[in-house]
């Protein structure tokens, strides 16, 4: 479970977090929707340790990053804002450096890129230098990287940008199945369709605080609106009142 | 598989390491920037060094313009045995012209025993006809002294009354000190060469990691600013150390093919000299690539690193040439880093005893200071500001 208590965080004179609070529990997919410049990225880096948080703590099963980050990164699995690849490196390589950073053997990692492969229907292009590579097949790449070693939690930074239907479609069937699996899967985006279609829970970002949360239905029987993108409109437009 | 091997294999620092190391060596623009340097460097040095051998051993004769030489036909033949005849092609352009006027009363004054004029028109400040010119006058004075002593001779005095100190001269160069200041430059290169050679990856793995926007993900992964800072850089000391190991190689091979014995000078480094000059070399290359990676982890692109570490370069070249030049000399100088190792190159090519206890020191102080840097990176690293540029 990922928790966030009253996280604040300043930069300069820019509030990016303003006393943010969530949970996203196991065995579910929570949205982190907002608009851009909402605090969700900043929210994610927190909550793996990259950036320091003025006051409140982000936990992972009760580690908290800014404490003790190493551990609290075994925990997780990252696709982060932007994935830049080892252009040098062969799809394999890029995973299997990764699983080894996660402190798995030679012979584990390469047992669990080969599965991971196999999962993202990937082994074409497992031997081949990333120079070239489509932005699906980067895509598939980082997410391998991502889930290669099984984390119990999944933290996905706006993954379907730049995505094509196809690749969208994998992304989606996967987040599915680690549900499934129990992993808590914690993703930011500002595509509302992608929320609605994949989100158990949702909570609505915007200046750095919690807007409202709750299921796709639940936000729409809120502000008395039939689709999300309505509701998440009425919701940031309406700041007051709802919150509370 | 022993715990220990284990714990090694498995070692974040470890594994950081050798997915750099082979990253970089399929980067064919880093390795062919590591081995350029090693390799250039020394045949540059071969060409300049023969053109100054052939300079220096030149036996081809002086040709100057000759005026009057009608006017004293046995001086001129004097000359001509000594190298120094009548020019009959045109100078080059930029080349000043040497001219020796002879009077047209020469044998009148040589007849009565009077001084005659000789002119030597020249641009004595040239450095390409300071050799020519020095030649010119020793021709002059010794014709002069030579008629001199007949003159004295003829009067029945012993001509060794006008020689009143004999001048010996007692070269006590030994052949391996003369060659020092030739082997100076060399070793300049053999030093320099670390500082160049790992550049490109140190780059590569710390302001490219940034551009290929991979940095923020692999600084979130389980492991510690510390460990990968030390992993990137022990790859770029590879190649550096590769640069330094080449040059150790090919320099001394290429001081064989030279005709150095032509200007007396020898050259003996036998492979226990090139172990340690290669060994003087390993605490440099992480000394350079710490440097290399402080500047470069600061940069927020390739080019803009590029630039930062051509001024990082300046530092230890300046360092080298100013006590290479100004030929300073300061027990200091073998104790700190840099223009330690430098110290003990040239007391190696010098044939001299190595000071060791110094050596030790400097090798200390360098890898200790190299250590300082790359844990100062690692807090660098683990600071928002320097990771996001805020």
């Amino acid at each position: 479970m990922i928790e966030v208590n009253e996280l604040r965080k300043q930069f300069g004179k820019v509030t990016a977090l303003d006393g943010l609070s969530f949970t996203a529990p196991e065995g579910q997919i929570t949205g982190l929707l907002g608009p851009n410049g909402a605090g969700k990225t900043t929210c994610l880096r927190t909550i793996y340790g990259l950036l320091k948080a003025d006051s409140g703590q982000a936990l992972i099963d009760g580690v908290d990053a800014s404490i003790e980050p190493l551990s609290a990164r075994r925990k997780i699995g990252i696709f982060p804002d932007k994935f830049g690849l080892y252009e040098r490196l062969t799809a394999r390589e890029q995973v299997a450096y990764f699983a080894s950073l996660h402190g798995m053997t030679r012979a584990d990692a390469s047992v669990a890129v080969q599965q991971v492969f196999e999962r993202l229907d990937m082994l074409a292009i497992a031997d081949r230098r990333a120079t070239g590579f489509s932005q699906g097949q980067r895509m598939k790449v980082a997410l391998a990287q991502a889930i290669v070693h099984r984390p119990q939690h999944l933290i996905l930074d706006e993954p379907s940008r730049g995505l094509d239907v196809m690749s969208t479609r994998i992304l989606r069937d996967l987040l599915r199945e680690l549900r499934q699996q129990g992993t808590s899967i914690l993703f930011s985006s500002h595509v509302m369709q992608e929320v609605a279609a994949l989100c158990d829970q949702v909570v609505v970002v915007a200046k750095g605080k919690v807007v409202a949360q709750g299921t796709t239905e639940e936000l729409c029987a809120l502000t008395g609106e039939t689709a999300l993108e309505e509701a998440f409109v009425k919701i940031i437009g309406t700041d007051e009142g709802i919150a509370a | 598989m022993s715990v220990w091997s284990r714990f090694v294999s498995q070692h974040p620092t470890r594994i950081v390491f050798g997915k750099e190391l082979r990253d970089a060596i399929r980067d064919k623009r880093s390795v062919m920037a590591a081995m350029s340097y090693a390799f250039f460097g020394p045949l540059l040095m071969a060409v300049a060094f023969f053109f100054m051998i052939t300079q220096l051993t030149d036996p081809s004769d002086v040709e100057i313009d000759i005026k009057g030489a009608e006017h004293a036909p046995a001086f001129v033949d004097y000359l001509a045995q000594r190298g120094i005849v009548e020019r009959s092609k045109p100078w080059p352009a930029g080349q000043h012209p040497i001219t020796l006027a002879i009077d047209e009363n020469w044998a009148n004054h040589i007849a009565q025993a009077q001084p005659t004029p000789v002119t030597l028109t020249a641009d004595f400040s040239s450095t390409k006809q300071r050799s020519d010119i020095r030649r010119i006058e020793t021709a002059l004075e010794g014709y002069s002294q030579q008629i001199a002593y007949i003159r004295l001779q003829m009067r029945g005095i012993d001509p060794r009354v006008i020689s009143p100190i004999d001048v010996v001269n007692q070269d006590t160069a030994t052949k391996g000190s003369r060659s020092a200041l030739i082997m100076g430059s060399a070793m300049i290169f053999i030093l320099m060469s670390v500082f160049f050679s790992g550049m490109n990856v140190a780059i590569d793995i710390s302001a490219g990691e940034r551009e290929r926007n991979s940095l923020e993900l692999l600084l979130s992964q389980p492991l510690t600013t510390q460990q990968m800072v030390l992993g990137k850089a022990l790859a770029a000391s590879c190649f550096a150390m590769a640069g330094g190991l080449l040059s150790v190689v090919l320099i001394p091979w290429v001081f064989r093919l030279l005709p150095l014995h032509e200007i007396g000078i020898s050259v003996v480094i036998t492979t226990a000299d090139m172990c340690l000059m290669i060994a003087m070399l390993l605490p440099l290359a992480l000394l350079a690539t710490a440097l290399q990676l402080f500047v470069s982890f600061r940069a927020k692109s390739f080019k803009e690193a590029q630039t930062y570490i051509s001024f990082v370069l300046m530092l230890p070249m300046m360092v080298v040439f100013g006590v290479e030049f100004t030929n300073t000399k300061n027990p200091l100088l073998y104790y700190t880093p840099v223009t330690g190792q430098h110290q003990a190159l040239l007391d190696i090519i010098k044939g001299e005893a190595i000071q060791w206890l110094p050596l030790a020191i400097s090798s200390l102080v360098t890898l200790l200071l190299g250590w300082i840097i790359l844990r100062f990176i690692g807090r660098m690293l683990a600071s928002e500001k320097v990771v996001f540029g805020l």
